[in-house]
């Protein structure tokens, strides 16, 4: 099992301090507050267009053009607030998985070789490469030899996510942030990727985005409810379940509630 | 309404041919099905599950006369069903209509949620009178009658899906097929979608058949529940039984990815 | 269907081609006659076994049979002028011909990469965003003729540093490769510049850098992922070279095929035109080839999986995109209002008079007054581009409607520079504005149906169309009630967008003589008379140059506008979610 290594000195996997982004002059993300622990699993809830992706794209520092930021990101402890990934040192830098896996890996490329761009950025070379790969394609589940020599197109919705999430785990870095890397597959497709998730992270953090509290409920320890651009409620998930404090928490939950089954079926 | 009515498919088979790495070589084919038998009786409420790649969409496809099977025939009411003209066509649409996914991705954003609705009215070529066709479509899916002059972009996301709910009832079918209705949908707006279908199938008697791949939402609307695995129905049995006894190891696999809460 | 339909196009080209002479309906028996001997006597038996020989009266067809039979056996024709083979002459300005478009697409592809290079920095230093493509649009700006009289003005005559007419050596290759290269290069770059910028927004390049990938591996993929999307686009402006071919051998009198097929147009040997029209054909296939051969390789196995890259929507036009066109716009209108009273026939003014207040422009070399010729000319030429554009409207959305049929016609009409369209039209109608006309035509059609028909196959994948089918609506109906008023005001608006390029290329064929004869006011005419004396009077080519780069800049600024591709529906607002 491939293991994302913890950040030094015990410091925070994210905080954000007072982020707030506004949008050609309309505020879309106001004072949000917000960490991540060194080796935590935290869920961003909210439902479409409550500010959750552009909250990722603020830690990850691709924010749309245009978009006037203020408040702190701070990852591993660094100040990377709207740095760009490509002018970000080491530590600040953060892997990714998105929604749509088909978007998010070059369609030209065959998986093998985008995923010995981050091996080959940490120094690895030949046979030691070549081990590390298979490793870190077992880790997510992928054995068939034929993977590495696969364009994307040719691999299915759920391959690809787990070729995404391999790569993000091959850059070694302290923070992934997973923006509804679920949605669009299938249910037994995502409780596969909830599953390489979890084991993946098991050394680093996890900031888990998602409209669905029940995938966040078997993913995450704690989750953060945001609701038109705000924090709501910032909790363990247990307790988000059982005694929700807001509103709009309270409807994720019944909804959630609503899509697990009705009659009690065997695990 | 139109009386109830029974769609019987009995030996689908359908192969997709792969593109030709040379203008020289065999065409290829992937079989999509691979013999499938389905029957939806009279007023019943049919769930159809599977992961992608089963063959959901292709079923769906011959079923709706999209797509014409290599072997096998679909019929409703004894009335074999085939790709044809728009004309040879009219009786079925009028007895069976559709849903798609994201029902509300489907309404042309630039028409008024009238003219929305009376599309079918006008093509189908339904006698009768069609405003009053409308308003009893809507009020079918409990849709403020005021709302009939505004566009898609002005209703809230669970009014425009009660639209495109009202839109496919209105020619008065007996049966509705459903195509993973309420996927990529926000949860709370999900909800009312699968209530709306609730009320429709359970209390006015509307035949079903929804095509899923989330048992959940198959188990709170459906009686009956068909499993497809790889073009071929794996399983075929009463929705409760199914849930707490699965035979197939897919359906063990599809009832376990249902997602669980602690209380 | 689509490689018939390619095919049938081609050979249906070839064959108008053959048939030229009878379309013509000339009777060159007695010039040839003339040509061969000039004692022998015009008899009437003579005169018919000059017929007979030519193939001349088996009607259309015979005439076709007998044209590729003699090209089976390597007979590309007798001269109706000089009454010898065409072939000898032609094979060698071919080569002259291929030399200077060899230099010309070396200029443009070092240009091309110069402009893609701050796209490519910018994405590897984190700052990718919009493209200026100043530079870029200025290069595309001039067309061919136009910059190569600039070129030869300031290169050959003010600086002197080159020989301004001839082919005699490595230098007289330099002016006319880069009039014929820069406009080339310049849009090449600004295709692919414009594309690379969009390719940088896609996720993967953000997966990528946080991977760690170089700026070098960044830029590799991005290039080989933009160009198989482009590789048709640059086709054909590859194949625009042959067109350019013609106009700058013509200003720069060099011995190639373009000048050689022009001078046979202007003096109706048809076989000669024949025979270069097919070797110009050669060389635009050879062009496409390269191009198809290119995107191949680069896409590799991509290709066989069918995970084709798609060029992505270019962004949306921004309100001062639209200064710079509405600017040039207003300075040719003030120019139209300010010489439309005056006369642009009459020769009251001194011979080649120099600009003054009551002659602003100066007087041309028959003494009429150039601002009244520009200012007629303007409304001659842009008129004529009207009508075109009408015309090209009605029939691109016709046949962009249409099946997978037309997909021959489109290409071969979309790559045919109108320049050798003009002369084909010359040589079967005769030189008259109305032919210059239907020969712009021609070509400026296969654009719109080309939009149309990836417009409305965009509008028929959308989700409110694809569902129509269940709800009974038929083929005709889903057509003419959801896809045509979708794409008919974005269609209308990209042919009006084109009609300064039209009437550009009207003036070309004006330029070249396969437009309106003299004394009309025409833009290209005006720039073509003035020509002999731009030493003596440079105003009588600077007043239709100013106007012609005007109309270029328009031109260019509103094409940028017009590249938006398919409408899209309204979008739906979100609306927050009713809680509870």
């Amino acid at each position: 099992m491939t293991m994302i290594t913890a950040t030094p000195d015990g410091a925070e996997a994210l905080s954000l301090v007072g982020l707030s982004v506004r949008l050609g002059g309309v505020p879309v993300l106001r004072d949000v507050h917000l960490t991540v622990g060194a080796t935590e699993r935290v869920a961003l809830i909210g439902a479409s267009g409550s500010g959750k992706s552009l909250t990722a794209g603020a830690v990850l520092g691709v924010l749309p053009a245009g978009a006037e930021l203020s408040g702190r990101v701070l990852v591993g402890g660094v100040d990377v607030t709207g740095v760009h990934p490509v002018r970000r040192p080491a530590a600040g830098r953060v892997a990714t998985v998105g929604q749509d896996p088909a978007a998010a890996l070059n369609p030209l490329v065959p998986v093998g070789a985008q995923l010995a761009l981050p091996l080959r950025h940490r120094g690895l070379r030949g046979r030691e490469l070549d081990r590390e790969r298979a490793g870190l394609l077992a880790s997510v589940g992928l054995t068939d030899a034929r993977v590495l020599h696969s364009a994307p197109g040719e691999l299915s919705g759920g391959q690809r996510q787990r070729v995404c999430i391999a790569m993000a785990l091959a850059s070694r870095a302290g923070l992934l942030v997973a923006d509804e890397p679920t949605t669009a597959l299938d249910l037994v497709t995502q409780a596969q990727v909830v599953t390489v998730l979890r084991e993946g992270t098991r050394g680093s953090g996890l900031l888990f985005i998602t409209h669905d509290l029940s995938v966040a409920a078997a993913l995450c320890d704690r989750a953060v409810v945001l609701h038109h651009g705000a924090v709501v409620e910032d909790a363990p998930v247990a307790r988000l379940l059982s005694a929700p404090q807001h509103e709009q928490t309270a409807a994720l939950v019944a909804a959630a509630r609503a899509g697990t089954l009705p009659v009690g079926a065997p695990a | 309404m139109s009386a109830p009515v029974t769609l019987v498919a009995t030996g689908l088979e359908r192969r997709y041919p792969l593109p030709r790495h040379r203008p020289w070589q065999q065409r290829e084919a992937v079989p999509a099905l691979r013999g499938v038998d389905l029957h939806v009786a009279p007023g019943e409420r049919v769930g159809l599950v599977g992961t992608s790649g089963s063959g959901k969409s292709t079923l769906l496809r011959c079923l709706l006369g999209l797509e014409s099977p290599d072997a096998g025939t679909v019929t409703v009411a004894g009335r074999p069903v085939r790709p044809g003209t728009t004309a040879s066509l009219r009786w079925y649409r009028r007895l069976v209509q559709y849903v798609p996914q994201d029902p509300a991705g489907s309404l042309d954003p630039r028409a008024t949620v009238r003219e929305l609705v009376t599309v079918p009215l006008r093509a189908l070529q339904v006698p009768g009178d069609h405003e009053a066709a409308v308003s009893t479509a809507l009020a079918r899916v409990g849709l403020d009658p005021e709302l009939a002059g505004r566009r898609p972009g002005e209703l809230s996301g669970g009014q425009a899906q009660r639209v495109a709910l009202a839109r496919a009832l209105a020619p008065g079918p007996a049966l509705l097929l459903a195509d993973e209705p309420v996927s990529g949908l926000d949860l709370p707006v999900r909800d009312q979608v699968v209530a709306v279908l609730t009320e429709l199938s359970t209390t006015q008697g509307l035949g079903l058949l929804l095509v899923s791949h989330d048992l959940a939402v198959v188990a709170r609307l459906c009686d009956r529940t068909v499993v497809l695995g790889d073009g071929l129905v794996v399983e075929d049995r009463p929705t409760t039984e199914l849930l707490t006894r699965p035979r197939h190891p897919l359906t063990r696999e599809l009832v376990a990815a249902v997602p669980t809460l602690p209380a | 269907m689509t490689a018939l339909s390619r095919l049938a196009t081609v050979l249906g080209v070839v064959a108008l081609i053959g048939v030229l002479p009878w379309l013509s309906g000339r009777s060159p028996e007695l010039s040839v006659l003339r040509a061969r001997s000039a004692e022998q006597e015009a008899t009437p038996e003579a005169l018919a076994a000059v017929r007979a020989e030519l193939g001349l009266d088996a009607g259309p067809l015979g005439l076709l049979g007998h044209w590729v039979s003699g090209l089976f056996r390597g007979d590309l024709g007798t001269s109706w002028i000089s009454g010898g083979p065409v072939g000898p002459g032609l094979v060698e300005a071919l080569g002259v011909s291929v030399t200077l478009m060899t230099c010309a697409l070396v200029v443009a592809l070092v240009t091309a990469t110069l402009l893609c290079l701050p796209v490519l920095r910018r994405v590897g230093r984190g700052r990718p965003g919009r493209t200026g493509g100043v530079a870029g649009a200025a290069l595309t700006a001039l067309p061919e003729f136009l910059l190569a009289s600039v070129l030869l003005l300031v290169g050959a005559v003010w600086l002197g540093w080159f020989a301004p007419y001839g082919w005699t050596g490595p230098a007289s290759a330099v002016l006319p490769a880069l009039a014929m290269g820069l406009p080339a290069g310049g849009l090449i770059g600004r295709l692919v510049a414009d594309g690379l910028a969009v390719t940088a927004t896609e996720r993967w390049v953000t997966t990528w850098q946080v991977a760690g990938a170089s700026t070098g591996q960044v830029a590799r993929a991005l290039v080989r992922r933009t160009l198989p999307a482009l590789t048709t686009q640059v086709a054909l402006v590859l194949v625009g070279l042959t067109g350019g071919a013609v106009a700058v051998e013509q200003v720069f009198a060099i011995p190639g095929l373009g000048r050689a097929v022009l001078g046979a147009a202007e003096s109706q040997d048809l076989p000669t035109l024949q025979a270069g029209m097919l070797l110009l054909l050669g060389v635009s296939a050879v062009f496409g080839g390269l191009a198809a051969l290119t995107r191949a390789l680069l896409l590799g196995r991509a290709l066989r999986t069918g995970s084709v890259p798609v060029p992505a929507p270019v962004s949306t036009t921004r309100r001062r995109d639209w200064l710079l066109p509405g600017a040039m716009a207003a300075l040719l209108l003030a120019v139209v209002a300010a010489g439309l009273g005056r006369d642009p026939l009459t020769s009251a003014h001194p011979r080649l008079a120099t600009p003054s207040l009551a002659l602003p422009f100066g007087a041309d070399a028959s003494g009429r007054d150039l601002l009244a010729r520009v200012a007629h000319g303007a409304v001659q030429t842009v008129g004529t581009a009207a009508l075109v554009v009408v015309a090209t409207l009605v029939v691109g959305v016709l046949v962009g409607l249409l099946s997978r049929a037309s997909v021959g016609p489109v290409e071969v009409a979309n790559a045919a520079p109108p320049v050798i369209v003009g002369v084909l039209v010359a040589a079967a109608l005769g030189t008259s504005q109305a032919g210059a006309a239907l020969a712009v035509a021609l070509v400026s059609w296969a654009p719109i149906a080309a939009y149309v028909a990836a417009a409305s196959e965009e509008v028929r994948r959308q989700r409110h169309v694809t569902v129509l089918p269940v709800l009974g609506l038929g083929p005709a109906a889903v057509t003419w009630r959801y896809v045509v008023p979708a794409v008919l005001p974005a269609a209308a608006r990209n042919a009006v967008l084109r009609l300064p390029g039209i009437a550009l290329a009207l003036a070309a064929l004006g330029f070249l003589g396969l437009g309106p004869t003299p004394p009309q006011p025409e833009w290209g005419l005006l720039l073509a008379e003035g020509m002999p004396y731009v030493e003596r009077a440079p105003w009588a080519v600077l007043a239709p140059t100013g106007a012609l780069v005007l109309t270029a800049v328009l031109a260019v600024s509103l094409s940028g506008l017009s590249w938006r591709r398919a409408p899209r529906p309204a979008p739906v607002t979100e609306h927050p979610l009713p809680v509870g």
